[in-house]
This record gives C-alpha cells, sequence and structure tokens, in this order.
C-alpha cells in the first residue's frame, strides 16, 4: 500500500522576520495554512498582524525567511504569486469618481481576465456579494461603508484565487453588514483558503477553522478555539447558585483547593439565592471534588452549578498578557536580549 | 510590461473624467489662443526672426509649468493619500508598468491639448489662404518640426510632473514641485538662450552623458533648427534620456513604496 499523499499547504511561512527601523515588526514568526482553511490572525495593535498579511500579498518584501503562497516562492516570482492572492487592504481604499462595474471591469482587466471569462467573473462576483442590479451601476463614492466593503471583496474574488487576504474586513460595518460577510465567507468555505484580520473576537470565534494569535512579531498561540482552550486556560471558571452566604461558600470551596478565589457575586435573585462565580486554577478534577463537598452540605441549597467555558476573549488576554510583560515598547525583551 | 495597458487606459478615463483637467485645459488653451492671435497681428512690427508658428511653440512651452501639474499631480499623490496604489500594486501588475502607464496618459492628454492649440494657425490656414501663406504656415516642414519639438519636450516635462508627484502624498506639494522644477528648467535654457553650442561625436559615455546636459542648457536654441524642419535627433534623445531618468526616479519611489 502506497503512502498516502498529504495534500500541499496553500500557505507556508518560515522563520520570517521583518523590521521597520530599529522596530521588530515580525521575529521568525512560521506557520502554514491548509486548503480551504479559514484562519484568523488575531492581536493587539502593531503586533505584525498587517505586515504578515502585506509579506504574504506581495506588497512588501520580508527581510529574511520564506514564504510559499500555493508552493511558489514569494522572493522569487512575486509577481505570478499575486496571480494566486486576491487581497483585501485595511480601510479598503477604492477610487471614489468610477462605478462599481466600471472598477471591477478595470480590476480584472488588471488580473489578466479577458472576454468572455471576465464578463462572467464579474456577473458572479456581483452576484456572491449581493453588487447586482442598481448597485453596480453607482459610483462608489455614493456608496454606503458596506456596500463598499462588498466592492473590495468582491475585487479580491476575481480572479478566482486560491488565497483570499482580508486584513480588518468588518472594521466599521454594522452587525448586520458583518454577517452579510460572514456569510460571503461561509459560501466560498472549502473551496478558498481564507486569512483574515480582525479586533472582533466574536466574528473570529464564529467563521474561522482556525486562529493565529500574534504579539510582538511572534506567534504566542495557534490552533482551533478548543485546543486554545485546553493550551491556555487549565484553571476553570465554575457558576454556583446558593442561598450559602459568600464567607460559607468561599469557606468551603477552599477546603479543597486553597487558591480558587471568588470572582464575581450577583445580586440576591427572586428565589432569595445568589449566583458566585469562582476560579480554580487545578482544573476539572479539582471542581468536581469541590461540588461534591458543596452538595455534602444540605443548608446552601445549590440549585444551579455550571462549568464556564472560556472564549476567545478570554483566551486572547491570556496569551498577549503575558508576551506583554515580557518585551519594552520597540519589542524587545526586557529581560533578556534579542539576536 | 504587464497591466501597462491597462493602467493607462485607466488613467485617461480618469483623466477624462475629471472636471478639473477639462477647466484647466480650456483656459490654457483661451490664454494660448489670445497669445497667439495677438502674436500674428503684431508679427510684422516685431524683429522675431523664426517662423510665426515657433510662437505657438514658446507659447505652449512657457504656459507647461501651469498646465503640466494639472496633469500629473493626481496620478500618484491622490492614489498614495486615498491608499489606492496598493490595491493597485496588490495586483500582477510590475512598478515599472503604472509609472509608465501613469506617464503615457499625461503624455497623450498634453498632446491632445498641442493638438488642439496647433488648431488656431490651421483656422488661419483654411480661412486665410493668403495671410497664412505670409506668414509660413503653408510649410509643412516648419508643422513637422515645431509639433515634434513640442511633443519631445512635453514628454520630458510629464516625466517630471510624474516624478513629482511620485514623492509626495499631497497632490499641491506635487503641483508646486513640478512647477518649480519646469521653471527652473525654463530658466535654464532661456538664460543660455542665445549661447553658442557644439555638435559632437561623442567618443565615449561621459561626453554623451555631458551633451545630455549641454542639450538641457540650449533647448531653446534648438527650437531654432526644429522650427525651421531641420530636425536634431540629438535633441530628441537627449529628451528621452530626462524621460528614462525621471521615469526610473519614479519607479524607485513607487519601489521605496514596498518596503
Amino acid at each position: 500500500m502506497s503512502a498516502e499523499k498529504k495534500p500541499l499547504p496553500i500557505v507556508e511561512v518560515i522563520n520570517l522576520s521583518k523590521k521597520y527601523g530599529i522596530i521588530y515588526a515580525l521575529k521568525g514568526i512560521s506557520f502554514s495554512i491548509g486548503q480551504g482553511e479559514i484562519v484568523g490572525f488575531l492581536g493587539p495593535n502593531g503586533a505584525g498582524k498587517s505586515t504578515t498579511l502585506r509579506i504574504l500579498s506581495g506588497l512588501i518584501p520580508a527581510d529574511s525567511g520564506e514564504a510559499k503562497v500555493c508552493g511558489v516562492d514569494l522572493a522569487e516570482e512575486e509577481g505570478e504569486v499575486r496571480q494566486h492572492i486576491g487581497y483585501l487592504a485595511e480601510n479598503n481604499p477604492l477610487p471614489e469618481e468610477f462605478r462599481v462595474i466600471e472598477y471591477l471591469k478595470y480590476r480584472a482587466s488588471l488580473k489578466n481576465l479577458k472576454g468572455s471569462r471576465k464578463r462572467e467573473r464579474i456577473k458572479r462576483v456581483l452576484e456572491i456579494c449581493d453588487l447586482e442590479r442598481k448597485v453596480s451601476e453607482r459610483k462608489i463614492g455614493n456608496l454606503s461603508k458596506g456596500f463598499r466593503q462588498r466592492v473590495g471583496i468582491a475585487d479580491s474574488l476575481l480572479a478566482e484565487p486560491r488565497l483570499i487576504i482580508l486584513d480588518e474586513p468588518t472594521i466599521g460595518l454594522d452587525p448586520r453588514q458583518s454577517a452579510i460577510t460572514r456569510k460571503m465567507m461561509d459560501r466560498l468555505r472549502g473551496e478558498v483558503s481564507f486569512i483574515l484580520s480582525s479586533h472582533i473576537l466574536s466574528e473570529v470565534e464564529a467563521c474561522c477553522d482556525r486562529m493565529i494569535i500574534l504579539s510582538h512579531g511572534q506567534i504566542v498561540a495557534e490552533g482551533t478555539l478548543s485546543e486554545l482552550q485546553k493550551k491556555f486556560l487549565q484553571s476553570i471558571s465554575f457558576e454556583i447558585v446558593s442561598k450559602a452566604t459568600k464567607i460559607e461558600l468561599q469557606r468551603s470551596v477552599r477546603e479543597v483547593d486553597p487558591d480558587c478565589e471568588l470572582l464575581n457575586e450577583d445580586p440576591v435573585e427572586v428565589t432569595g439565592k445568589r449566583r458566585f462565580t469562582f476560579n480554580c486554577p487545578k482544573g476539572q478534577q479539582a471542581v468536581e471534588l469541590i461540588l461534591r463537598n458543596l452538595l455534602e452540605n444540605k443548608d446552601f441549597e445549590i440549585s444551579e452549578f455550571q462549568i464556564c467555558r472560556p472564549d476567545l476573549e478570554t483566551i486572547f488576554l491570556r496569551a498577549t498578557k503575558q508576551n506583554w510583560k515580557e518585551k519594552d515598547m520597540l519589542g524587545r525583551g526586557k529581560f533578556s536580549d534579542i539576536n | 510590461m504587464q497591466g501597462y495597458l491597462v493602467v493607462l487606459r485607466f488613467e485617461l478615463f480618469g483623466l477624462f473624467v475629471s472636471p478639473a483637467t477639462y477647466v484647466a485645459s480650456f483656459y490654457f488653451l483661451a490664454l494660448l489662443g489670445f497669445g497667439f492671435r495677438f502674436f500674428i497681428e503684431t508679427f510684422v512690427n516685431t524683429d522675431w526672426i523664426l517662423p510665426p508658428l515657433s510662437s505657438l511653440v514658446i507659447g505652449l512651452m512657457f504656459g507647461s509649468p501651469a498646465l503640466i501639474p494639472f496633469l500629473t499631480m493626481r496620478s500618484f499623490a491622490e492614489e498614495k493619500r486615498l491608499g489606492t496604489l496598493e490595491t493597485l500594486l496588490s495586483a500582477p501588475v510590475t512598478n515599472f508598468a503604472v509609472v509608465f502607464g501613469k506617464w503615457t496618459a499625461c503624455y497623450l492628454f498634453f498632446v491632445f491639448i498641442s493638438v488642439a492649440a496647433f488648431c488656431f494657425p490651421l483656422i488661419i490656414y483654411f480661412w486665410f489662404p493668403e495671410q497664412s501663406t505670409t506668414l509660413g504656415f503653408s510649410n509643412l516642414e516648419q508643422w513637422i518640426g515645431c509639433f515634434l519639438y513640442l511633443l519631445t519636450f512635453g514628454a520630458s516635462f510629464s516625466a517630471i510632473g510624474i516624478f513629482s508627484s511620485s514623492i509626495t502624498n499631497n497632490q499641491m506639494v506635487a503641483g508646486m514641485l513640478t512647477f518649480t522644477l519646469l521653471t527652473l528648467y525654463l530658466s535654464i535654457m532661456a538664460v543660455s538662450f542665445g549661447e553658442i553650442s557644439d555638435t559632437q561625436i561623442f567618443s565615449g559615455f561621459s561626453q554623451f552623458l555631458w551633451s545630455c546636459i549641454g542639450s538641457m542648457f540650449h533647448g531653446l536654441n534648438k527650437m531654432q533648427n526644429f522650427s525651421v524642419g531641420l530636425i536634431e535627433i540629438q535633441t530628441i534623445l537627449h529628451q528621452f534620456v530626462v524621460i528614462f531618468y525621471f521615469l526610473f526616479l519614479a519607479s524607485i519611489q513607487v519601489d521605496r513604496m514596498r518596503k
């Protein structure tokens, strides 16, 4: 039996570095993105997200390292790489005085689309991005932000790229327009690979298969949401609804785990009970013991017990917090020199 | 040069839909027309030794610092300000195709205005055949010489405009810089006007380069030859050097933005 061939990744980045003056924007990051994958790029401002995306789209060169898109080396065949990529820049700059259809025709010509294929592709992207009929005849300058964003996405889809890079695609959009953008990505799920950079964590959580968290030019976390949850949050939060007082409950919980801390205490409910949120650093087993211990005391009248799964925001803050503590303003290690 | 024709078409479209270019062209042609009419009327009383057609070329040349900035200042500066240059460069096009495409569009618009300006003597030629013969408008070689001279210098002026636009993201600054550089260029030529320049055969590259600088000083002198239909290939070649020099600098500027 012959070994099954693993498909080549769409994006392969090895030890990529970039420096602006004395500031390290990227410090040797490595990652890969598979066919049809939707990957979210997260990180605080200045983490190196846009730099990575601009390098991958062929706009700027890297100082060192290797980046391959569809198996083609960016440093050697930058022009060819751009044929495989659809790129939506941050803030989506568009020429105001042109009509949507004129602009898409121009972009299609720039991307070497000709004749019937050009017409067919323009029609298709107008359909995907809901820009048909009257909207396509309107001037870009007169469009709302949501429609302008759709024009930008339509442009990135024109040449049937294998990789679409979206730098903050939903910034400034209302929830409805953001949902439409997500829907567009869902329609293409599996066919095209996406790299999505965003500050809206709920959006990344909702539509990305995998996340890469950057901080100070380094990857501080990478994986699916459940992988990140396991990796970053070994301590577990849990909620208890009980008639017990704060002191009673704390004493009982700390009998099992002295490090367990009370995070929150909600006002008295209609039943006269209160909702307490605790954080247990020792993990799930300790929480189970705490629950058993609490149930032994009938006076507590526990009516609800719930383990809270950490959301992406918590993971993001945890992942970047440690990195921020270790770096100074220029991204250099506070306690050790970088090479 | 992938994408050159697409960029050219887009830029031309942009120039033709922009009201600012029309307003600038209209005022420029109107002023030029009045000037030309005034010159033709008073020509007999002046000691002007060149053919009257050359006055139109002089008018266009010295009016260029006012016209060229209107054509070129938007090309890169505005795109940089809006950020659309980044979108353009993300497409599979080369830097030089972008620079060359933008320059060709501005140059073609300049040619369009020059053709419109040459309609003034053409109108005289058809409506007043007798007077036009006296003024020398019936000599085809003068038309060709003058137009070629204008096209040559128009091309290098446009290249200077494109370069100015590529180094800033403020179109007003780009326009002022173009105006300054062109005025300086014309001033150097005007100061050196009448000095004797040698026509020589080059024995080395450095001599050729030096003669290019010499040609820049004596550009207006060369018009004396062109206006009577004597076409100097050397002058045309020198202007080509100026064009490619400034377009190359503009291309470097675009490349710098990628870093």
